[in-house]
């Protein structure tokens, strides 16, 4: 089965692997450069070769035949990472039962939803495209880019680390609904309690089949041994206890999150992020020192009594505190607003602009395990941009282009350009129609 | 004799002493240096605002301060006017998901009788969040019937809901169809007819109009049978006269045209909320002389066809046809983002002026109270914003607020709650 | 009073009955198709020729010089008329009784996981579902189509197909052969798991896994019973055998270019034998089809999937997706290299089979490709190609003619051989007026006849000129067909059903706003209708 599913990879793998099948050339010159990680370039030139960034300077020479992009007056930043959405998707939540970790995101992907050319409108560039919050064990989440037109496999982003969705408290728990439901968990200790036996399952099944194995080869005869049943759901449990898989825990409560990191601790697995995190101001202390980053709204809160105390100043807060944190929309509409939410962060606590864009580009990079590909404008890394006509921080400020791998796949100026070709040919039909009706 | 004198020196000493131990008059204060942006006039670099008994009592570059005048330096901030919105649920929606907080929505068709300030709340916590940015008066609204109730505007002060109502009733809010959203899965519903509505509207006003007709008439014939009381059209009375406003939420471009023309026929005074796709019926709108207040822009446009900047540039196109606008947030807990709003329609083509003005003089033309708010102009009500910068930017901080002319706590849960705690970090 | 008048009702039809059946037992003629012109499909063009069809089989095709008209064929004169091989449509779900749906398993309480539910079982037989309607057959004769693999619809595993000959109404004298493919669908439950196609390809990936599992735990059990625990039996397991181990025909429906992506990684994951069914989007993957090589039944179903692009940027794009784009699907097939069937899946008439196999050949999909696609590529695609799928001595008799060339507008399938038996196909009333009032709703009607007299309920349905309809009575439901209304001149099918034997009545009469008065006619006699309207109920007001 392996080698089947190794060569069918290798097979396809061609279309898979970025910058080598799509990507394109391109020059973008005179634009304000914030690269994130290496400072500003005030009137700098980014060429990008075959999707990858060749060069980041002044006055770039343009190789022959490459697009130019004038950039002139113009903001370039990273291309926007979205660390915690459910769009692209045909489904978001296997809600059937609690605990459903074999299903994977992968499986129901939707290349041509709205949504990405959203994403891309406000200059989004990549996206972690999660499982729901409705189960305690969710399922496999992945990150894709938002290559707009382009068929669902080619924007998978096969570099990201492996992530299971969890998640804790109201949702799961299905307390929100119109009327009562009788799935099992219920209340927090049946979350965790779920959680617990899922993980001690699997590990009685990983020993299970380490016996055989160990039967197997010993000298005893193993004549009359039966290989342990693969288990799809049990397999991706393993995965995570392998540490092949890392769990990014959906949590609001100060109090469940602590715990989750306790269950972490008792049984064995890594913790990638929380995501949403609205008391993680109240927890700076354990989140450093587990090294576990948060992927937060700025200040979507009070929807839910669990909300109830999320505050605005957390982002900003943690950050100074030193968790790695992240701005999130898990919206296909505030994706569009996600540098407007990012620079609340400084009036909210007051981070620098600087640290305001870290939010939406190296900070979600790292957390995704992408960092080597993007998140920042540094040679070698992937070419992903977006451009602003004001600093990405402005209220002011709106993405004018979007590029993914040297590629426009947003042009705002084309957009207004088809949209006045299709006026005048209404108007014209309307024309039409009218003297056709005086006559 | 003498027992005068003593009288009367006590009386001097007692006058005397109290002059001393006062100070400085805490109804007359001077808000000195900052730049002051009035919204009607020229902006005025490092000026004066003088405020006395909760009135704007002077401003300009170079005006006498009163000597017993409280000075407030200012050197560096921007003055702006108290910013309103232009309808929210502050007070109504504590925790959306819970709908025992959840007072803006009532069951019924015709809900005319329902006003929106009975079920404020003072104590709710985005109130404060709120006004901590700028944000100095608001509309809220019932929602949600056909007929949804009377809307009232509100200062953001004030320990009892008397204290905080500024003027009730605003007007009364009635709805026209929405356009229905496309749901992942499933076919759009077809959108429902506004003419059905419209005959149904029409119906009920004809109805209240008679019941007005009839009561007048009973009031001057003792004879004439006196009409039993009717709760449903009792408060749309005011409505049929043309004295009190209607706020019509409408939608799409066809519906704008219907509500254009319904309220034409109705002989109502309109102001439209919404308007998604008033950018398609700009001129229609303008001719018709009707006011419109956008809903939140942190929406989609209902369809792919209006574009993607379709309620970001909706504004910019209404202005330049000349019609009226103001911007609303729409929310309780997200009331504190009035102003970006605006910025994001001058982000797509609004004037930045313009957009200033839709948060602080056109809703008070809007819903008739700008003799006393919506700039900062001598005799109107003093509820003033010191900002470090543009108040309509994300990175601005507002470092006071005066609401009729006494300062407000700034303070609120964001901040407690992080007070509290970076105390155990 | 009531019992008498059923009695002679009864014996009445059992003569009748005794009657037809007699004459069931005859042996079929044989048939000799002179001076048609012949399109084999295999072979070339015959400009005048002769069909001999003997048995059930094809005796003889070719030009007219060539061979003798035996002395027992009934002649056919076809002068001016061409003959086709009989069409197949190769994916329906017509002529399948769906069971009732189980009433959903509540979630129980308590640590216990939920067993996996999904839908029925794959050895459901679509043969056992079969309720073959005269009225549907007919539809199909009527565009030519002589073939059908009827599938069962619903569950992730539906069932097994089977390739049935349109001949008459007995399920088991229609099978040409059972089963033919296991059918799998991405389809989801309501409130069992697993409740989203995720987990509905986690749920066919554990199966496949576990027949292999299950197999090899049996096979090992096989060669060493002794301490060795048997594995619990599984049904959903054993049923999976053919098609996972001995790599029996799978066919997945796919509703979009997602699934057809989902179906390609588990046929190749597997090793299955897998076909596509459905695959109305194809052509957006056709480079990954064309790689896979794997046969397609392409449904002529035009309305695009909700996930598509054309869906979802406003109602004109909607529509013309619907109108140009989709209907080109086979054009684009056609013009990758890629061969396939197409089929009416998805489609609730024969009638709009027709029309948009001619949709399809306007969107650019050649006239000879279509044919193609409806004779000796479903032929081939479903193992019958040595039978079927094109006129050639050997094969089973399934001929039709027609007035002039296939799909055309003005072409009118004429006759219509199924297994040798002749079917004619009805003209439509040459001078049809428009209907002169909608008689659609619930109507109370009396038969009276030599026989007595017996009550019915009549529920009619037109749209336009069409009336369809069931009538209810002591005997049960009947169902109305090939209804036409003319002005106030009404006619119609009865497709009666009286003690298992079915047996067909005509009427023919007026219908005006409250009153239907005719005359039905069935073999041996005819008896007068009268039926009058039951009025509507008026809906109960609520209170404001």
């Amino acid at each position: 089965m392996k080698k089947k599913i190794t060569t069918l990879i290798l097979g396809l793998s061609f279309l898979f692997i970025p910058g080598f099948a799509s990507g394109q050339d391109l020059l973008i010159k005179n634009g304000t450069i914030l690269t994130v990680t290496k400072g500003t370039i005030p009137q700098g030139d980014i060429l990008i070769i075959k999707g990858v960034i060749k060069q980041i300077g002044e006055n770039i020479e343009a190789p022959k035949g490459v697009k130019i992009i004038d950039a002139t007056g113009k903001y370039v930043i990273p291309g926007i990472i979205d660390s915690h959405t459910h769009i692209a998707i045909t489904a978001s939540n296997e809600s059937s039962e609690a605990i459903t970790p074999e299903v994977r995101i992968r499986d129901v992907l939707n290349a041509e939803a709205p949504a990405i050319y959203t994403a891309l409108t406000g200059g989004v560039t990549m996206v972690h495209t999660m499982h729901g919050s409705g189960n305690p064990i969710g399922g496999q989440n992945i990150v894709l880019k938002m290559k707009w037109g382009h068929p669902s496999e080619e924007m998978i982003v096969h570099e990201a680390y492996r992530t299971l969705k969890f998640a804790l408290g109201e949702n799961v728990k299905q307390s929100n609904f119109f009327t009562t439901t009788s799935r099992y968990p219920q209340s927090r200790m049946g979350v965790n309690a779920i959680i617990r036996r899922e993980f001690l399952k699997a590990k009685n099944y990983m020993e299970k089949r380490d016996r055989y194995l160990k039967a197997k080869k010993s000298k005893k005869s193993s004549k009359n041994l039966i290989p342990p049943r693969k288990d799809l759901r049990m397999e991706a449990l393993a995965d995570v206890l392998r540490g092949k898989m890392v769990a990014r825990c959906h949590t609001y409560r100060a109090d469940e999150t602590l715990e989750f990191i306790n269950l972490s601790k008792e049984l064995g697995f890594k913790i990638a992020c929380f995501e949403h995190a609205s008391e993680a101001f109240k927890i700076t202390k354990e989140l450093v020192s587990e090294g576990i980053g948060i992927s937060v709204f700025l200040d979507n809160w009070a929807y839910k009594i669990e909300a109830y105390e999320g505050i605005a100043y957390s982002a900003a807060y943690c950050t100074k505190k030193g968790v790695l944190v992240s701005i999130n929309s898990d919206s296909s509409e505030r994706i569009r607003r996600l540098f407007n939410d990012a620079a609340k962060a400084m009036k909210y606590g007051g981070l620098s602009e600087e640290e305001a864009l870290k939010l939406i580009t190296i900070n979600p990079a790292i957390q995704l395990g992408v960092e080597k590909i993007a998140g920042s404008l540094e040679v070698g890394k992937h070419g992903d941009i977006a451009i602003f006509n004001e600093h990405p921080m402005s209220a002011y400020t709106r993405c004018d282009m979007t590029i993914i791998e040297g590629e426009i796949y947003f042009d705002r100026a084309q957009y207004l350009k088809e949209r006045e070709e299709m006026e005048k040919k209404k108007k014209a039909e309307k024309d039409k129609k009218k003297k056709g009706g005086e006559r | 004799m003498i027992k005068r004198a003593i009288a009367f020196t006590t009386l001097l000493m007692l006058i005397l002493a109290f002059g001393f131990t006062q100070e400085k008059s805490p109804n007359l204060i001077a808000i000195k240096g900052a730049n002051i942006i009035p919204v009607k006039g020229e902006d005025i670099s490092e000026g004066i605002i003088l405020i006395k008994d909760g009135l704007i009592e002077g401003l300009g570059k170079n005006i006498d301060i009163p000597p017993e005048a409280r000075i407030i330096e200012a050197k560096g901030l921007f003055a702006y006017p108290g910013l309103i919105d232009g309808l929210c649920f502050l007070g109504l929606s504590e925790i959306s998901s819970l709908r025992s907080t959840i007072d803006y929505r009532e069951i019924g068709r015709n809900n005319s009788q329902l006003k929106a300030v009975e079920a404020l709340r003072p104590e709710s916590v985005h109130i404060p969040i709120t006004r901590a940015n700028g944000i100095t008066a608001v509309l809220v609204a019932p929602t949600g019937s056909l007929i949804a109730g009377q809307s009232g505007l509100i200062r953001l002060v004030g320990w009892t809901p008397e204290e905080m109502i500024i003027k009730s009733p605003v007007a009364m809010h009635i709805a026209f169809p929405s356009i229905p959203r496309r749901r992942r899965g499933r076919e759009t519903a077809p959108p429902e007819e506004s003419s059905k509505r419209i005959e149904e509207l029409k119906k009920i006003l004809n109805e209240a109009r008679y019941y007005g007709k009839r009561k007048e008439a009973a009031r001057k014939n003792l004879l004439l049978a006196y009409p039993d009381f009717d709760e449903s059209l009792e408060f749309l009375l005011p409505v049929v006269k043309g004295e009190l406003p209607v706020i019509i939420s409408v939608h799409a471009d066809k519906d704008i045209k219907a509500a254009i023309k319904f309220v034409q026929e109705e002989k109502l005074k309109a102001i439209f909320f919404g308007v998604e796709q008033a950018w398609r019926v700009a001129e229609d709108i303008k001719k018709a002389g009707i006011p419109v207040i956008f809903s939140s822009l942190y929406g989609m446009p209902p369809k792919w066809e209006d574009g993607y900047d379709g309620l970001y540039r909706n504004p910019s196109v209404l202005h330049k046809a000349g019609v009226k606008f103001a911007f609303s947030s729409s929310s309780s807990s997200l009331a504190k983002d009035l102003p970006y709003h605006a910025a994001k329609a001058a982000a797509f083509g609004l004037d930045r002026k313009e957009a200033l003005k839709g948060v602080t003089i056109y809703p008070a033309e809007i819903f008739g109270v700008d003799h006393l708010m919506g700039s900062l102009e001598k005799g109107k009500v003093a509820n003033i914003v010191l900002a470090d910068g543009d108040i309509l930017e994300l990175r601005t901080n507002i470092e006071r607020v005066f609401i009729d002319g006494k300062e407000v706590d700034l303070s609120n849960k964001y901040t407690e709650l992080l007070k509290k705690f970076k105390k155990r970090n | 009073m009531r019992f008498k008048k059923h009695l002679s009702f009864i014996c009445f039809f059992i003569a009748l009955l005794l009657l037809a059946s007699s004459l069931l037992a005859r042996v079929d003629p044989a048939y000799a198709l002179v001076n048609c012109k012949i399109i084999p499909v295999s072979s070339p063009v015959i400009v005048k020729g002769v069909i001999i069809i003997r048995d059930g089989l094809i005796e003889f095709v070719g030009p007219a010089e060539k061979i003798a008209i035996p002395e027992d064929a009934e002649v056919i004169e076809a002068e001016g008329l061409v003959a086709y091989p009989g069409l197949i449509d190769a994916h329906t779900n017509l002529f399948i009784e769906l069971p009732k749906e189980e009433p959903q398993r509540r979630r129980g309480v308590g640590m216990a996981p939920q067993e996996k539910e999904s839908g029925r079982y794959p050895d459901v037989m679509a043969l056992k579902l079969l309720k073959p309607k005269k009225s549907t057959m007919e539809s199909f004769h009527k565009i030519g189509v002589t073939t059908v693999l009827a599938a069962p619809g619903k569950g992730i595993f539906a069932g097994q197909s089977v390739l049935l000959n349109l001949n008459g109404e007995k399920p088991e004298a229609m099978v040409v052969r059972n089963p033919v493919a296991l059918h799998i669908n991405f389809s989801t439950a309501r409130g069992v798991y697993p409740a989203t196609v995720m987990g509905t390809m986690a749920f066919l990936r554990q199966s496949f896994m576990d027949v292999n599992y299950y197999h090899s735990y049996k096979s090992f059990l096989a060669k060493k019973p002794k301490g060795i625990k048997r594995p619990e039996y599984n049904p959903l397991l054993e049923a999976l055998f053919p098609f996972v181990l001995e790599k029996k025909p799978i066919i997945f429906t796919c509703r979009n270019q997602e699934d057809i992506k989902r179906a390609l990684r588990l046929i190749d994951e597997f090793e299955l034998n897998g076909l596509l069914g459905g695959v109305n989007e194809a052509w957006r993957v056709a480079e990954n089809l064309k790689k896979a090589k794997i046969p397609l039944l392409v449904s002529l179903h035009f309305k695009p999937p909700y996930t598509s692009i054309y869906v979802n940027q406003g109602e004109e794009m909607k529509e013309k997706s619907e109108k140009e784009i989709y209907p080109a699907n086979t054009a684009k097939l056609q013009k990758s290299g890629i061969k396939f069937a197409v089929t009416s899946y998805g489609l609730m008439k024969a009638d709009s089979f027709l029309k948009n196999i001619q949709k399809a050949i306007k969107a650019g999909l050649s006239k000879e490709e279509a044919l193609k696609a409806l004779t000796i590529h479903p032929a081939r695609i479903l193992g019958v190609s040595n039978i079927m799928g094109s006129l050639e001595a050997g094969k089973i008799a399934n001929v039709i003619l027609t007035s002039g060339e296939i799909f055309e507008e003005k072409t009118r399938v004429e006759k219509v051989f199924v297994d040798g038996i002749l079917f004619k196909i009805k003209k439509p009333p040459k001078k049809a007026k428009a209907a002169a009032l909608n008689i659609t709703g619930k109507w109370k009607g009396t038969v009276s006849g030599s026989m007595g007299e017996l009550d019915m309920t009549i529920e009619l349905e037109q749209v336009e000129n069409e009336v369809t309809g069931t009538i209810s009575s002591s005997f049960g439901k009947w169902e109305i067909s090939d209804g036409f209304l003319s002005g106030n001149d009404l006619t119609f099918t009865i497709s009666a059903e009286i003690m298992g034997q079915s047996m067909e009545m005509e009427f023919s009469g007026k219908a005006e706003k409250d009153l239907i008065e005719g005359t039905i006619t069935f073999e041996g006699g005819s008896a007068e209708i009268r039926a009058t309207r039951i009025p509507e109920e008026r809906s109960q007001r609520r209170e404001p």
